[in-house]
């Protein structure tokens, strides 16, 4: 059980401390939630506005805006993108858990001849940047025809997030008690049962911690989605960076809008497994 | 009758052999004890046994059926682990029940049955909570009621007591002789602990190197150790084994020690020629003498003491050895360290060894025969 320590033990002296250095790290967030409220004048003024009339404007235009010289407003197709960074990023990092666990707990319990061997070469798949690896697949996915479709972008993520869901959820199958999986044996459990009511239930909060990894990395990841989405699966880094320039410069406004939007799901997902989260960091940090 | 049979079994982990043809039976009901140092393979048998780990040869029977080949599944023996192994992710009701509704009995029975062993192990007050939770003890008593809950054949005991408390350990001792008692099952319980196997066993094996040494009753292996390793494993303080040489002079065998020399009638068949030997006394054999000494023994300089509460070991120093004597505490209040000392041993249950492989020299007669 944690238990939090009660606050305002530390002092005055050491909460002050706490609280700059926790300003310093969330300052460019801070900033960028508050260049999304502002006007186009209020985001170039020199010196920097801290205090100003907010506006909703730029959150409007992230979904449709008048183009210049246009008459009306036309839908951006922010919403689909919003939904398809949701739908990738979601499905290929739990798709990436799924055979993840499996693989790990095959791993860390069935070990083969050469197990070492075999995780050895599952890392070096991410040992090349993925810039040099781009080429080679983007011709695979042009002649395959998967360029541009969701099984392709999904199957990439996932092959993307494999290695490091399994090295990670192995680690946190390798601290579990063998023990506990013989005492289910004796009770009567077969290996399906012990896995499922024994092995991962235990391991829930690994699997968490896995999880908000990989997804971060899925929801940032800007490469491979600039040049393996189409117009009907681009997702948000992808539709971003394409707001930037154009006749009107940089919208600083605009791009704020879209961070915070953008923020707002990785945010969530943290936050409901904060708990779970801190448990996976720590696990096997501390002697049971 | 003989229920649990193991023989000659053997289980190797890459070059390492944990098991070398080990073999002992059960009886129906009996409170076995396979007693040994850690990495004797004690676990590894029990596991054996459990069918947690594929033999690479020999065979297990129980009940007079051959189940080596059951899966574990299927044998329906039940096993308390060093670590307790409880479910961490489940309530103490939940890990009693687990068995259960592995064997998919009806809700009522179950929660019916949980009651009942848990009250049985006055654990009812901890049901609804997770093992981290609870007391040692308590995680301890969900142990014993997990295991016991299927009403199991055979019950495996695999160090239960090591990570208690002394005085937790103490009280588990008693639950198990009365829990050994009530239910009358077969138990095969191993320990590194000769005082758990002293008082708990009805038989008891002692393992080294994957075999087993000796097996008897607790009287009997404390009584006529069959060689110095079980001479030392059983009993406590530990048997005392000095170094010496049996010979032969005019009028008999003589046992010389570095600090004394002792006549050896009884090994008197043994003793055809000169042999080096271990002489072992028990603490207990050893008193100190108040003027004249009549009987054998020898003096000494008091090297240390360590006060046990009831008694006291003290360890003397008789040329180069150290031979811990045992005195109750008020007699011991009279020696300090450095102070000398005459004691005298009382020959009859005193053994001899050959040094160069341990094994028991029998003596001819005890002299109280």
């Amino acid at each position: 059980m944690l238990r939090r320590r009660q606050i305002g033990k530390a002092g005055w002296g050491w909460s002050l401390f706490a609280g700059v250095i926790s300003l310093i790290y969330f300052f460019p967030v801070l900033w960028i939630i508050l260049t999304a409220f502002k006007t186009r004048a209020d985001t170039l003024a020199t010196p920097p506005k801290l205090f100003f009339t907010p506006t909703l404007d730029n959150f409007v235009s992230v979904f449709s805006r008048t183009m210049v010289g246009g008459q009306e407003a036309i839908d951006t197709g922010f919403g689909l993108f919003f939904f398809n960074s949701i739908f990738i990023a979601g499905t290929s990092v739990l798709l990436a858990l799924i055979i993840g666990t499996l693989a790990a707990y095959g791993f860390s319990r069935y070990p083969l001849r050469g197990n070492d061997t075999y995780l050895f070469i599952i890392l070096t798949t991410r040992m090349l940047p993925p810039i040099v690896v781009i080429i080679p697949i983007f011709l695979m996915f042009r002649i395959t025809g998967l360029s541009g479709t969701y099984f392709g972008i999904i199957l990439l993520y996932t092959a993307f997030n494999l290695p490091f869901s399994i090295w990670m959820i192995k680690s946190f199958f390798d601290e579990l008690n063998r023990e506990v999986e013989d005492a289910a044996r004796m009770d009567g459990s077969s290996e399906r049962r012990v896995f499922f009511r024994i092995s991962l239930p235990q391991v829930t909060a690994g699997l968490a911690a896995t999880a908000v990894f990989a997804l971060i990395l899925t929801w940032n990841e800007f490469l491979f989605a600039l040049l393996l989405t189409g117009t009907e699966t681009r997702t948000v880094p992808v539709a971003m960076g394409r707001t930037i320039g154009g006749e009107i410069g940089v919208d600083y406004g605009l791009l704020g809008a879209i961070v915070s939007l953008f923020l707002i799901p990785v945010f969530v997902v943290t936050f409901a497994l904060q708990n779970q989260l801190l448990r996976g960091v720590t696990f096997g940090t501390i002697r049971k | 009758m003989t229920a649990l049979e193991v023989e000659g079994i053997v289980k190797r982990f890459g070059d390492v052999t944990a098991l070398d043809g080990l073999s002992f039976e059960a009886g129906a009901g009996e409170f076995f004890c396979l007693l040994g140092p850690s990495a004797a393979g004690k676990t590894t048998a029990l596991r054996a046994i459990a069918g947690l780990e594929r033999l690479d040869a020999g065979r297990v029977r129980f009940g007079g059926r051959d189940v080596t080949d059951d899966p574990v599944q299927g044998r329906g023996f039940a096993m308390i682990f060093q670590t307790f192994a409880l479910y961490p992710h489940l309530t103490a009701f939940e890990n009693l029940a687990y068995p259960l509704r592995e064997e998919k009995r009806p809700a009522d029975e179950v929660a019916r049955r949980v009651d009942e062993i848990a009250e049985m192990l006055r654990i009812s007050h901890a049901l609804g909570r997770k093992p981290n939770t609870l007391s040692g003890g308590e995680q301890q008593r969900v142990a014993i009621g997990r295991a016991l809950i299927r009403r199991p054949g055979l019950l495996l005991l695999d160090e239960p007591l090591t990570n208690l408390d002394a005085k937790l350990r103490h009280d588990t001792r008693a639950e198990f002789k009365r829990l050994h008692r009530e239910l009358g099952m077969t138990m095969v319980y191993a320990t590194p602990d000769q005082l758990e196997a002293l008082t708990m066993a009805e038989r008891l094996a002692v393992l080294r190197d994957g075999r087993i040494v000796q097996t008897g009753t607790p009287e009997e292996l404390y009584a006529t150790p069959g060689d110095s390793f079980v001479a030392t494993m059983v009993g406590a303080p530990p048997m005392n084994l000095i170094p010496g040489e049996i010979s032969r002079n005019g009028s008999g065998p003589v046992l010389s020690l570095p600090f004394a020399e002792l006549d050896a009638g009884r090994w008197r068949g043994a003793a055809t020629a000169t042999e080096p030997v271990l002489f072992g006394i028990r603490p207990h054999d050893i008193a100190p003498v108040n003027g004249e000494r009549r009987g054998p023994g020898f003096s000494a300089t008091v090297h240390l003491t360590e006060p046990l509460g009831d008694v006291t070991v003290i360890d003397l120093q008789a040329s180069d050895s150290l031979v811990k004597m045992v005195l109750p505490e008020h007699e011991a209040l009279a020696y300090r360290v450095g102070d000398k000392v005459d004691v005298e041993i009382s020959m009859e249950d005193t053994h001899l060894f050959f040094r160069e492989t341990g094994v028991l020299i029998p003596s001819v007669e005890r002299p109280d025969q």
